[in-house]
């Protein structure tokens, strides 16, 4: 059962990470390399503060988020003029850079040998209440002015500048918003694993969100989130399998990828049910 | 919503001065001048490459001009980003359709007007009523375009998917959900059959005379450009050839030989 627990509660956090990735690159079409971290950014800050100064959990996931998005302001405001594979460069750089510095900074963040005795204040249901929040968060912003008008200028930056679309503003307001989720995501981890190392936020978590991301179709939250929960849980539900389990990941990424291009569910929503079942009313 | 919906009469005067630009070593736009009065519908001609498609990016903002200035009623639009120009009323289709994909055709009208919505980051993640009746109002207003534009009934569906007249128009409808004061046509009529652009040229008149706005527009079909322009600017290598009403215009023998006559 704590087997499961953990699982869940693992893939529960994957989840919240793969929004962050769904946003900047489903929303606005850029690259992220290295969104994992900010995860890293927001697990560090807050662990650090309550390790130190004895903060409460909530204020240190606060300030955790808010590291997170000081980082994103870092990295944005300087990337969103660019083109989108210079950004997969610089974000790429950008994560790696970060766990150089943690593992460098021995003194603060235990360096590679990790950060310990971090105190447990996460379990299951608020890593599930958490999912369900983060997720009607993003669910309102991509179905906001804000959502169109990141799609817009993922489909035709030029068009949606002649629109009145203020393109690198939004880009950066998306970009600061995923990275305090992303961050979010690393405060769970950091208060539920109570351990934390530099290697576990390198940029393949990063690439594995996006593979999570462009399976579940690249422009459907839905996706997104059922193709985490699929994917992230997959390779313990495949444990039996021993060596082999990484393979038949692939395989299965694969063959998603062949016959499905878009991903599984290409643009389609959930809400759409809802939505058309309440137009059918009207009608 | 703080832009009014309809021009006043005496707004949209956008006047277009020795707009020069090059490309490397070609000179695109060598010093053409042209100006719309507000509420006048104005014509652009001129042979293929002439440059009238780099003059409207340049009015646009899409490119910076190297000399020259653009001035929309009083205000000097040159050194301003593209979407600031945009959102003082310039408004806009292309020449090869640029809609927004992964939008629907509703969404894609609500897109140009979703810049003016006065909801902030917190309405929006947390979908307070200040930004759903933001929204509806929005969706409302999107819908009343597309009906003027004939897309009725066809909000939920994909824009891609919509036959090539169908798409122009729906262009148009996302250009006056900007809420324009001078609206710049790139080859509206472009690929439209005979039917399509009569059909064309009646729609224009009628957002003509329920806006009030002014029209710049480039054109090769001579229909479509004697139907509509009160005024007529002929443009070549870049520069100004000749301008006057439309007739005038049709009988300017050094016209005749630069554009007109190559049809014969």
């Amino acid at each position: 059962m704590d087997y499961i627990y953990s699982i869940l509660t693992l893939t529960g956090i994957t989840m919240i990470g793969v929004m962050g990735t769904y946003m900047v690159t489903g929303l606005t079409g850029q690259f992220s390399f290295g969104q994992a971290a900010f995860m890293a950014v927001g697990g560090y800050v807050s662990a650090m503060l309550a390790l130190r100064f004895n903060l409460p959990f909530p204020l240190a996931a606060i300030a955790g988020s808010a590291a997170a998005m000081l980082a994103g302001l870092l990295v944005g405001v300087p990337t969103v003029r660019l083109r989108r594979d210079y950004i997969s460069l610089v974000t790429f750089g950008f994560g790696e850079a970060i766990i150089s510095v943690l593992n460098n900074s021995a003194q603060l963040t235990g360096g590679a040998e990790g950060l310990v005795n971090i105190p447990k204040r996460v379990d299951l249901p608020l890593v599930l209440g958490s999912v369900i929040g983060c997720l009607l968060l993003v669910a309102c912003y991509k179905n906001s002015k804000y959502g169109r008008q990141c799609l817009a200028l993922r489909s035709d930056e030029l068009a949606a500048r002649s629109m009145g679309i203020d393109v690198n503003r939004l880009k950066l307001v998306t970009f600061l918003f995923a990275s305090a989720i992303t961050g979010y995501a690393g405060v769970l981890y950091a208060f539920y694993a109570q351990y934390l190392e530099p290697g576990y936020f390198n940029w393949t978590v990063s690439a594995e969100w996006l593979i999570i991301v462009f399976v579940g179709g690249i422009n459907s939250l839905t996706g997104a989130m059922v193709s985490a929960l699929i994917l992230s849980s997959l390779p313990e539900l495949l444990r039996f399998a021993s060596a082999w389990r990484i393979i038949i990941y692939c395989v299965i990424v694969l063959i998603i990828i062949n016959y499905r291009p878009n991903g599984i569910f290409g643009d389609w929503e959930i809400s759409r049910l809802w939505k058309k079942s309440a137009k059918g009313e009207k009608a | 919503m703080n832009a009014p919906d309809q021009a006043t009469p005496s707004s949209g005067h956008l006047e277009v001065t020795g707009l020069c630009k090059a490309f490397g070593g070609v000179q695109a736009v060598n010093g053409f001048s042209f100006d719309a009065k507000p509420g006048e519908i104005v014509g652009i001609i001129g042979p293929n490459g002439a440059g009238k498609t780099t003059a409207f990016n340049l009015v646009t903002g899409v490119y910076t001009p190297d000399s020259g200035s653009v001035v929309l009623d009083g205000v000097a639009l040159g050194g301003q980003r593209q979407d600031e120009i945009a959102r003082q009323g310039v408004g806009r289709t292309f020449q090869n359709i640029r809609l927004f994909k992964g939008l629907n055709v509703l969404e894609n009208v609500m897109t140009a007007s979703d810049p003016y919505a006065d909801y902030n980051f917190l309405a929006a993640v947390l979908s307070l009523p200040a930004k759903r009746r933001s929204d509806r109002q929005a969706a409302e207003k999107a819908r009343e375009y597309l009906d003027l534009v004939g897309l009725r009934g066809l909000e939920d569906d994909r824009p891609e998917a919509l036959p090539y007249g169908l798409q122009r128009k729906l262009e148009l409808a996302r250009a006056l959900a900007l809420r324009p004061k001078v609206i710049l046509l790139d080859e509206p009529a472009a690929g439209l059959n005979p039917s399509e652009v009569r059909e064309f040229i009646d729609l224009v008149k009628r957002l003509h005379e329920r806006f009030n706005f002014t029209i710049v527009f480039i054109e090769h079909r001579m229909e479509v450009v004697m139907n509509l322009s009160h005024k007529l600017f002929v443009m070549s290598f870049g520069k100004l050839l000749a301008s006057g009403a439309p007739e005038a215009v049709r009988r300017n023998p050094e016209v005749i030989e630069a554009y007109i006559g190559e049809e014969e």
